[in-house]
């Protein structure tokens, strides 16, 4: 932009209007402005924003003995704990989880901070959330107490945003985030980008957590623990656990201004990416955190210079410490000299999954009252040490500074090399969007099933149409499968049995899409696991193992396989995969929801292709898990299956620059929800249309343009109706349906993948000139040119995707 | 000579059981092929010379001696990890 010569001529006044215009010019344009109205918080240091907030501006600490967890023989006692003596008094609190009962009062309070009770069921209102580990207090409730049934549908992740959205009425998208300590940042990152295609007006985002066996033992195990209270940046000895609920409410600018809601701030880009290095330690170069705050200046239209404060990560570790001290170097040292930087870590402990939502809180209070939160723990020895580590950066000790703030970061890198960059800001920014959506295309498919490990053994059982008849099959991958794709025996032995399925299915699928991952093209890939159970069988065996050895006797070993993103972060380990990275839960719909999410990243160009997976095992304890929750029934038909489904989605311009062959175009996708418990899962029904008119509405096209149905009918009854009656309220006419369930199993999140598979393949002429439905009757393939996809959670929601037939002529 | 600590009963080892022990417990818990194992194969050094353990086994193998032979390693210099020979000789000369 050049500067107008000021001449006699062109006043002051006409040179600020200059300015004004140009700035205007290169501003967020208001579609593109997400904003947060409501702010709620529970910690160690408070019951609510206000308590919270007022003890970090002292410097108070939450750290002290841990209650909540047997410390006898180990090294380290300390935690910071949640005090609130009304979470029982949540209505229907005995069947949440403490993690559910901590998002809901965050939840319940950022709402009542934005004006608002409920959302009125409406499918543009959302819920996400992070978390960790999820209802890991209901894993060792349900082991020392016998098995109670009542505990299952506590225990995954998947169960939390349900119930947020169950109590305040949400009935657009409901999703779980499980990327470990950056669940909490990404799950504000998506409500922004959900809101910016128009697919929310309204979000409540954040992340939860409570403190539980597992995990400090975990860290205990790892040494991870520090003996002290954590120091982050100072003695850095290891991290202190902390409990918690951070939510916020996100709203599109337009749906704020309307209802004349009070703005905190804006909510600008945000940068995700993997580090691709090991499964617990970040690099030590800072290149993955780089990439990410690099990423999200740049979504964000904003430079170093503009970025007033950080909050980091600092949890405490030498090693992410001392990265995160490089990665602020080396970006911010040349170009903005009053820096400020704390770890609020050093306060409410390290609350995982619940940090990066805990530390928005922080960050967007710190922004709206110009206040920069310390980081405590120096004494006057320390300060000079200090000093020289933080160079001319003002990391804040010990007492919180007043200091005017426009612009303020806040990072989470998490295990698994997981890194997310947000920024909060009074300025619009410059975030921007392609002018034109690209076209996404299927490229690449994967599959590890009890079928057999690739995709020639389903295409041979969906021809023959061979029935399912095991009421309990298992996927597994050996030896051979690893060789094929160059994974070596060194490297597999540290992944579970989930993770290596996750690692076959989706190296098959760069495979099958002939996509090398080099260098240059390392973060323009990304990954998305969508899984509904998580690592379940881990899990559960090494809380079985604490109850039998103690808090002191978990495994180092194990421990890492225990997250859910794990499986994710060795994916990306073994591939060179250093893009867009994120793990996500929300039942058996996870696989379908994993390519919508893929689809949203590749549309908003923070990707140039997505690995968008579907995963989940099954085992003698996923089975027992699943008999009490009453699937196995006389007149049901369910088949408990497992496997992963790798697909390869990429933009448009991706697949010509390289010549791929896509299977099929994935034209639209719809999401909603029903929140209700399985007991009552007939009542969401009217969620499966609506997610399915969401689709149509996203491809542009009518329902009379479908010409088939792949389902999610898997053997229960309920399903079975509901599917029955969504179809018949949706569509004038019969439609071929097909399913893969019947011969694949209810494999959850993988077979919400396979059935997107199934669609591609008939779309893509691999299963034949002549297709048979579920009821026999032949079809021609060439008759299919849309198919819409579908898939179910327990909890009342849907997902469903419109993929079409890819004309040569558009290629 | 040893004594049984409390909860385990312990037979008396000489270093050749102690290894052999070592190697089943390396192979269960890490998940590493017994064929690859041998008593003298650098545990840590980069494959193929060595068998590329890293940090998370090492606290793995300190928390399964302990276990099973009674011998905390916690602290001990890192020559003592070098192979299963430099392993099962300290196991032997510091079970109790």
């Amino acid at each position: 932009m050049a500067l107008p010569k000021l001449t006699a001529a062109f006043s002051v006044t006409d040179n600020a209007a200059f300015f004004r215009k140009e700035m205007k010019l290169t501003m967020t344009k208001n579609e593109n402005r997400c904003v947060v109205t409501g702010l709620g918080l529970i910690s160690a240091i408070g019951n609510n924003v206000e308590e919270c907030w007022e003890n970090v501006k002292k410097g108070v600490s939450g750290i002290a003995e841990a209650t909540a967890v047997d410390t006898t023989n180990c090294y380290a006692h300390l935690a910071a704990q949640v005090h609130d003596d009304t979470l029982e008094d949540l209505p229907d609190a005995q069947q949440m989880d403490r993690c559910v009962k901590l998002c809901i009062k965050a939840s319940g309070e950022a709402l009542e901070d934005a004006g608002l009770t409920d959302l009125g069921n409406q499918t543009s209102a959302g819920v996400i959330m992070g978390s960790c580990v999820g209802g890991v207090s209901s894993v060792e409730h349900y082991y020392r107490n016998g098995g109670p049934a009542a505990d299952v549908p506590k225990i995954p992740i998947a169960s939390i945003a349900p119930a947020v959205a169950k109590v305040y009425h949400a009935g657009g998208v409901v999703t779980n985030i499980a990327n470990a300590c950056a669940a909490g940042t990404i799950s504000i990152a998506y409500a922004c980008d959900l809101i910016r295609a128009g697919k929310a007006d309204i979000v409540i985002a954040g992340g939860t957590d409570a403190l539980a066996q597992i995990p400090f033992a975990g860290f205990l195990s790892l040494h991870a623990l520090s003996e002290a209270p954590c120091s982050p940046f100072n003695h850095c000895s290891g991290i202190t656990l902390g409990e918690g609920a951070g939510a916020i409410i996100i709203e599109s600018y337009a749906h704020a201004t309307q209802r004349k809601a009070r703005i905190y701030c804006e909510v600008l880009g945000a940068g995700i990416s993997s580090d691709a290095y090991h499964i617990t330690a970040p690099r030590p170069d800072g290149a993955g955190q780089m990439h990410a705050i690099r990423q999200s200046m740049k979504n964000s239209g904003i430079t170093p210079a503009e970025v007033d404060y950080i909050n980091a990560h600092g949890t405490g570790t030498a090693k992410n410490d001392e990265a995160e001290f490089l990665s602020l170097h080396t970006i911010f040292d040349a170009e903005n000299p009053n820096l400020s930087v704390s770890s609020t870590k050093s306060m409410v402990g390290h609350c995982l999954g619940a940090a990066g939502a805990v530390e928005a809180v922080f960050s967007i209070k710190a922004l709206t009252e110009g206040v920069v939160p310390p980081t405590v723990g120096y004494t006057e020895e320390d300060l000079p040490h200090l000093g020289e580590r933080a160079g001319q950066m003002d990391f804040c000790p010990n007492q919180a500074k007043q200091k005017p703030l426009n612009t303020v970061m806040s990072n989470s890198f998490a295990f698994g090399g997981n890194n997310a960059s947000i920024l909060f800001s009074k300025k619009a920014g410059n975030v921007t969007l392609p002018e034109k959506q690209e076209r996404i295309y299927l490229t690449g498919i994967g599959v590890v099933s009890p079928l057999g490990n690739h995709m020639d053994s389903l295409i041979a059982q969906l021809k023959a149409h061979t029935p399912m008849n095991s009421k309990s099959s298992e996927s597994h991958v050996d030896r051979n499968d690893f060789a094929a794709y160059g994974i070596k025996s060194s490297f597999y032995r540290k992944l579970d049995t989930f993770s290596q399925l996750q690692a076959v299915s989706g190296m098959q699928a760069l495979h099958d899409a002939n996509l090398t991952v080099t260098d240059e093209n390392a973060t323009d890939i990304g990954i998305v696991v969508g899984t509904s159970d998580g690592p379940l069988s881990t899990i559960c065996n090494y809380q079985e193992n604490l109850l039998e050895k103690g808090t002191a006797g978990g495994s180092a070993f194990q421990f890492p396989n225990t997250v859910y993103n794990a499986a994710g972060g060795y994916l990306s380990i073994c591939s060179g995969i250093r893009g867009y990275h994120v793990t996500l839960t929300s039942g058996i719909q996870s696989g379908l929801a994993s390519l919508a999410y893929g689809v949203q990243i590749l549309r908003s160009g923070q990707s140039k292709a997505i690995l968008a997976t579907g995963t989940d095992e099954n085992s003698a304890i996923v089975t027992e898990l699943y008999e009490k929750l009453g699937c196995f029934t006389e007149d049901s038909a369910f088949h408990l299956s497992d496997g992963s489904t790798g697909i390869l989605l990429e933009q448009e311009s991706s697949c010509h620059a390289r010549n791929a062959i896509p299977y099929a175009e994935v034209t639209g996708y719809g999401m909603a929800c029903k929140a209700t418990d399985f007991t009552q899962l007939d009542c969401s029904e009217p969620a499966c249309e609506q997610a399915i008119s969401l689709a149509l509405k996203d491809a542009g096209i009518s329902a009379d343009e479908i010409d088939g149905i792949v389902g999610f009918a898997d053997g229960l009854p309920v399903v079975q109706q509901i599917e029955e009656d969504a179809l018949a309220h949706t569509f004038a006419k019969q439609l071929p349906v097909f399913h893969v369930q019947s011969v694949a199993g209810e494999g959850r999140a993988a077979t919400a993948s396979l059935s997107a598979v199934y669609a591609a393949l008939m779309l893509s002429g691999k299963l034949g000139e002549i297709i048979s439905c579920d009821n026999g009757t032949e079809i021609a393939a060439n008759s299919l040119h849309t198919l819409l996809v579908l898939s179910y959670s327990t909890n009342g929601a849907y997902t469903a995707i419109i993929l079409s037939r890819v004309d040569e002529k558009e290629m | 000579m040893q004594c049984c600590p409390v909860g385990k009963e312990r037979k008396i080892m000489n270093q050749q059981e102690i290894a052999e022990k070592i190697k089943t417990l390396i192979c269960e818990q890490l998940g590493i092929d017994a064929e690859d194992l041998t008593d003298e194969i650098p545990l840590f050094a980069d494959a193929p010379e060595g068998l590329d353990l890293d940090s998370i086994d090492s606290l793995e193998i300190i928390s399964a001696i302990d276990e099973e032979f009674g011998v905390s390693m916690t602290g001990v210099e890192k020559e003592v990890f070098y192979n299963v020979n430099s392993l099962a000789a300290y196991v032997a000369a510091h079970i109790a």
